[in-house]
């Protein structure tokens, strides 16, 4: 696809504002009411879906060309994908995501790429990871964990611990509790160590359509080798990237997130979750596992009119409006849970604000980064909540920094955290 | 005339440089809007570029900033949503404010029954607030994600619910503008400090004159705050929601129902008009699922219902024997909302829906009646977040004839409006979805007595083919109007955006003396011809 691919997207846009407001059937109040990190922080209507697809348009005709403002509009966002659900409410035949990722291909492709982000890019060239760690101490997350390692030896199931959980001291336990407790159910599991390789999901969100081609094939050809049919990951990005992106590839693995993966089990009875656990917590869904979370439809097809003027694709173009994203397994693992009370926020499952970490903000507009995860926990704060949980390790880091900074007193955990205090 | 250095700087002190760009790709996004094409040359879908963009953050500000405009006679446009090309800058040499910072709800006085907003607020929001405090507002016809303050102070604002919560521009109480000259104008009883439960005093009454004939659409001044008068809301203080995305739905609370009543003619179905005027039970009364085409309309409501299915399954639908019924069965209907203020009521209104229907031979159409679609139309048509499926088909409409009258007066353009429609439909460049893709208020003002319905004409905004037959088919409407002694609708509206000054000038000749006054108004308000023609006056002869 080129950008000149979605012309007629960005022509389609009514410039009719849905994409700033969560679903409008779902405003409870003017608080909580905006969708679009992106415009709340930045302002102006350019860094909006609507505003962006003006903008590709305008390069399109050729009325602008690249400048640092320019760079900013396209980079300035997590690519979160709220704008996309709530225009869709409306508009479901606009592919404004995907116009807005085509923007940041175009412009890496022109060599006109954020600075920011080139060092992050080298080291995901020469060291597989996205969060500048050395590919050599990639598996140490899990030293003197009794697991299997597939890059020696085979299994049915492989853990994808993800960049984050590798590198970040902090959070590791999460990853090292996960995979224990798999095993410890008697799932056929095991990790690459370190021979994982980063999902490249991140980079392809940030603009790097062929990193994420690289990645697909190194990961896909170490799992197949390693007898792998199942792949299990707690970070939402690895498993949007593995859902949505690889399928593209052809890759055809089952693709499951940790918390669906739980949540069998506990339904199976593998895993019982006998000690109280007497909190109230807040669920935060993590975008890539929420809406961006959808499953690949796999699908070809030709546009025609209908109706004298209605373009149609013949076949039916597959629906990606963040209906079937994966919203329940996480709430039902937390309903599993004794003494638990889960408070929800006004904005939830397609229409939950995000934490501000995806898209390549976090480490290039860090305020932004920081701004964004502040709104969601003052949200959080409202509902009484003495904990947010969620299911990615980019969203725990985030809110764990940005609660450090407020000196605030909201704890924060991954859903794999409670699981294991209830054991 | 490209905006000066020092224009520049002083508009930067006001504002701040974080709130301030001439970016040319921040001015084109203020510069793209829908309906661009059907005005400017190449069917561009870019009005003119603005010269540069603020984003003020108080009253303060909007004043100081039309001061600078004053002292470098630097025309100014301000919009809230900015939906629709009226927002836009209509020429070179204009900056663009954008209101979005003024977006806070003031107030809800409760006794009182008003609500005080900033430019920003749009009906979505006004209305999640008042229902938490037993009230509700209008949303206006063009959706939730519409500003209240704009329906009320520069448009019309009628909606769904107008019969019963009254048009926005009733509503208004009192009003903050900064006028064109820099100088604040406080309206109704704001303007002599008694706060702002009135719009006609204790202080100056301004609503003719600052709307105008049409609402000045950011012609003339910038409104910053208002107060609009709200309505009893007997209902939940939020909606329960139900069902996944797109199709949303509410449960019924015990005291409300809605219904879809069809008729077997035109006839009847204006006459049921006049008698729920007459009897006043309505809390909402539109007829709204038609905007897609009588012909297809039924088969997208059904399919829209299904999480897995798009506009490209709609063929599929059509061909399905419920749906060909449906479409039968709601060929002339429109949407009804009844709320029992107690159980007595809701069923007291009721029985006199029953004896109105009974009366005019109409019928609740069945399919409308099953629990989801009653709750898919409830949320639907009260909170109107899904209005802007009127651009599903294609992304572009117009929407023509659009007069509003009683209903024997919209009776008489009903044919003429499918006549006209018709014709362009069958050229294959117009979305052929019944020659009836007519829409509007069964009642646009408070106790009804006034209708209208709007045509719509759906073109694909990327086929030059199919825009260029919109436009023709507004001015073939225009001219077909004429012919029937009916005055031109909406599309006189669209098509003058794009007319030269001598154009509008022999256009508005022809008008009630209403343009000359509105020459004295602006040459006391705006005396440096700071606004626009969308604030439109007759030159002097």
């Amino acid at each position: 696809m080129a950008l000149e691919d979605y012309r007629d997207d960005c022509t389609d846009c009514s410039r009719c504002s849905y994409c700033k407001w969560i679903p409008l059937d779902h405003i409870k109040s003017a608080r909580f009411a905006r969708a679009c990190p992106s415009i709340e922080y930045c302002g102006f209507q350019a860094y909006s879906l609507g505003g962006r697809l003006s903008v590709a348009l305008s390069l399109l005709e050729g009325r602008i060309g690249y400048n640092d403002e320019l760079k900013n509009i396209v980079w300035e966002c997590q690519m979160d994908g709220a704008c996309d659900v709530s225009d869709k409410i409306c508009r479901y035949n606009i592919r404004g995501l995907e116009a807005m990722r085509e923007m940041r291909f175009k412009l890496v492709e022109d060599g006109e790429a954020l600075p920011q982000h080139k060092a992050y890019i080298d080291n995901l060239h020469e060291e597989q990871n996205m969060v500048m760690g050395p590919r050599a101490n990639r598996g140490d997350w899990a030293d003197g964990l009794d697991i299997k390692n597939l890059a020696e030896e085979k299994a049915g199931v492989v853990f994808h611990a993800g960049c984050r959980y590798s590198y970040d001291e902090e959070l590791q336990k999460t990853a090292r509790t996960a995979v224990t407790l798999l095993r410890d159910a008697g799932v056929d599991i095991g990790i690459m160590g370190e021979k994982e390789s980063c999902c490249g999901g991140r980079a392809y969100q940030w603009g790097y359509r062929k990193e994420l081609n690289a990645c697909a094939r190194r990961n896909a050809r170490a799992w197949i080798r390693a007898g792998v049919k199942t792949v299990v990951t707690p970070c939402a990005e690895c498993y949007y990237a593995f859902k949505r992106l690889y399928r593209e590839t052809g890759f055809t693995l089952e693709v499951v997130h940790v918390t669906e993966y739980i949540d069998r089990l506990i339904k199976k009875g593998k895993i019982k979750l006998t000690r109280n656990v007497p909190l109230t917590v807040t669920y935060h869904d993590p975008c890539h596992l929420g809406r961006l979370g959808e499953p690949y439809v796999p699908w070809q097809g030709n546009k025609k009119k209908i109706y004298g003027q209605i373009p149609v694709w013949k076949p039916s173009r597959p629906r990606y409006t963040g209906a079937w994203g994966v919203y329940d397994a996480p709430r039902s693992v937390l309903s599993s849970i004794p003494g638990l009370t889960l408070a929800e926020m006004e904005r939830i499952r397609e229409y939950a604000w995000c934490c501000g970490a995806g898209g390549g903000v976090l480490e290039a507009y860090p305020d932004f980064a920081a701004w964004t995860a502040a709104e969601r926990l003052a949200e959080a704060s409202t509902t009484g909540a003495e904990a947010i949980v969620s299911a990615c390790p980019w969203c725990e880091r985030s809110f764990i920094d940005t609660v450090k900074v407020q000196d605030g007193k909201i704890k924060v955990y991954d859903v794999i955290d409670l699981v294991q205090m209830a054991l | 005339m490209a905006l000066s250095t020092d224009a520049y700087r002083a508009l930067e002190d006001i504002v701040g440089p974080k709130y301030i760009s001439q970016d040319p790709a921040v001015m084109d996004s203020y510069a793209y809007q829908w309906l661009a094409e059907t005005v400017r040359p190449d069917q561009s879908k870019f009005m003119p570029r603005p010269e540069a963009a603020l984003l003020p953050g108080s009253t303060r500000e909007v004043q100081a900033i039309v001061k600078i405009c004053n002292k470098y006679k630097v025309k100014f446009k301000a919009y809230s949503s900015g939906w629709y090309f009226y927002g836009a800058p209509f020429s070179e040499g204009v900056i663009q404010l954008d209101m979005r910072r003024l977006d806070r709800v003031l107030e809800i006085d409760e006794k009182n029954m008003f609500a005080v907003v900033e430019p920003y607020v749009n009906g979505g929001v006004l209305q999640a607030e008042t229902m938490k405090r037993g009230l509700n507002c209008t949303v206006s016809g063009a959706g939730a994600s519409s500003s209240t303050l704009v329906g009320a102070t520069c448009y019309h604002g009628s909606g769904g619910t107008s019969i019963y919560t009254g048009e926005l521009r009733e509503n208004l109480l009192g009003a903050e503008w900064v006028m064109p000259n820099g100088q604040i104008l406080r309206t109704g009883s704001l303007g002599s400090g008694c706060g702002w439960f009135c719009a006609e005093g204790p202080g100056p009454s301004m609503r003719g004159i600052v709307r105008g004939a049409l609402g000045a659409r950011g012609g003339l001044g910038v409104y910053t705050k208002c107060a609009v008068k709200l309505s009893a809301w007997p209902g939940p203080a939020e909606y329960p929601i139900e069902g996944t995305v797109p199709a949303y739905r509410s449960p019924m609370p015990p005291n409300f129902r809605a219904y879809t009543v069809a008729f077997k003619d035109w006839d009847s179905l204006f006459e049921s008009y006049y008698r729920l005027y007459d009897n006043e039970i309505c809390y909402y009364a539109h007829r709204q699922w038609t905007m897609l085409g009588a012909n297809l309309g039924p088969a997208f409501w059904m399919l829209y219902q299904d999480p897995t299915k798009s506009l490209d399954d709609i063929e599929e639908f059509t061909r399905k024997r419920e749906v060909k019924q449906l479409t039968k069965e709601m060929r002339y209907s429109y949407q009804l909302v009844l709320v029992g203020m107690s159980q007595r009521d809701i069923e007291y209104k009721e029985k006199v829906l029953e004896q109105i229907l009974k009366e005019t031979g109409g019928w609740k159409v069945k399919k409308w009646l099953e629990t989801e679609m009653e709750q898919f139309s409830l949320l639907y048509l009260l909170r109107l977040g899904k209005k802007n499926l009127n651009f599903v088909y294609t992304g572009g409409w117009v929407g023509n004839y659009m007069q509003s009258g009683t209903p024997d007066f919209v009776k008489k353009y009903e044919p003429l409006a499918e006549e006209t429609t018709g014709k362009f439909q069958a050229t294959g460049l117009l979305v052929d979805c019944g020659a009836d893709s007519m829409m509007g208020c069964v009642g646009s003002i408070a106790g009804g007595g006034q209708c209208g319905l709007e045509q719509f004409g759906f073109y694909d905004v990327a086929d030059k083919k199919s825009t260029a037959a919109a436009i023709k088919w507004m001015k073939y409407c225009i001219k077909e109007e004429a012919k029937h002694n009916i005055p031109p609708g909406k599309e006189g509206m669209y098509l003058a955006v794009g007319k030269t000054h001598e154009e509008l000038q022999r256009d508005l000749a022809r008008q009630p003396a209403i343009h000359t006054w509105q020459r004295k108004i602006k040459q006391a308000f705006d005396p440096n011809n700071l606004g626009d023609r969308l604030y439109p006056t007759l030159d002097e002869r």
